[in-house]
């Protein structure tokens, strides 16, 4: 119940997902500023070092924003298309006289509810229609890793 | 100029993302944690990399999020594993053997 009221009520706004993503960066950023004061002297030492850690806020809060806002509007359309879907069935249905038309009126109240219940149970999502975006892998092989030498020597072989 | 980075095969942090969130449910600071420990230095990785590929994995279907409390009592992001997740899982786990396999035979033999 908490889930579905959730999802008809969640906010969808711009302003709205800009907070949640700056609301969830701050909680990673605090978190490790926390975690390397333990290792600094002052408070912006470990902010400093935290920073260096996590990388550019502002550039993944705008990709995390955008890619939430494009996730959205994708969402919203094809449920509205559904809702108008259901409301040309009732439509149909109330203004027409003859059984065929009737029967095209029921088939789209069918397939507006039905496509509108899948969204919700399954949470489909709009990338299954789209191709994987070509973004390149943001891991390095670490260059000043060393491996433990005695694992490889001769003398433990 | 050298090029001082670099980059692993697409869909890489996307796999050790799956693998983490396979047993539990986790905030993406947890998700950071978790990888540096098991990747032991072997792998840079920017924390703040893991926020726009979490959104996309959501986005496509594999990862599903929920706003909870955290241990220290501050609303977070929970992350989990979905059906479609679990899926990709498997089969990105079963392609990287096959490519590690196929890699590691080739180096041998040259």
């Amino acid at each position: 119940m908490k889930d579905l009221k959730r999802r008809l009520f969640s906010p969808i706004g711009s302003e709205a997902i800009e907070r949640e993503v700056k609301e969830e960066l701050q909680f990673h950023l605090d978190l490790l500023t926390e975690q390397h004061l333990q290792h600094a002297d002052t408070l912006e030492e470990a902010r400093a070092s935290a920073l260096s850690r996590f990388g550019d806020v502002e550039q993944v809060k705008d990709e995390c924003v955008e890619i939430s806002k494009r996730s959205r509007a994708f969402m919203r359309a094809l449920k509205s298309f559904f809702i108008l879907l259901f409301l040309a069935g009732i439509l149909v249905r109330i203004f027409s006289d003859e059984l065929h038309v009737d029967r095209v009126g029921q088939m789209l109240i069918a397939i507006g509810v039905m496509g509108r219940l899948f969204l919700y149970v399954r949470g489909l999502k709009p990338a299954v229609f789209r191709q994987k975006s070509d973004t390149s892998s943001p891991l390095m092989l670490n260059s000043t890793y060393k491996a433990p030498t005695s694992l490889f020597d001769a003398d433990n072989l | 100029m050298a090029k001082d980075r670099t980059d692993l095969m697409q869909g890489t942090l996307e796999l050790l993302i799956l693998k983490t969130l396979s047993h539990d449910t986790m905030h993406g600071y947890g998700i950071a944690q978790r990888i540096h420990q098991s990747v032991d230095d072997l792998l840079k990785i920017e924390d703040g990399s893991l926020y726009p590929a979490l959104y996309r994995m959501e986005e496509r279907g594999w990862i599903a999020s929920e706003w909870g409390v955290s241990e220290n009592n501050r609303r977070a992001k929970f992350y989990k594993l979905t059906r479609a997740g679990r899926k990709h899982l498997d089969a990105e786990r079963a392609n990287w053997d096959r490519i590690s396999r196929a890699v590691t035979k080739v180096l041998q033999t040259a």
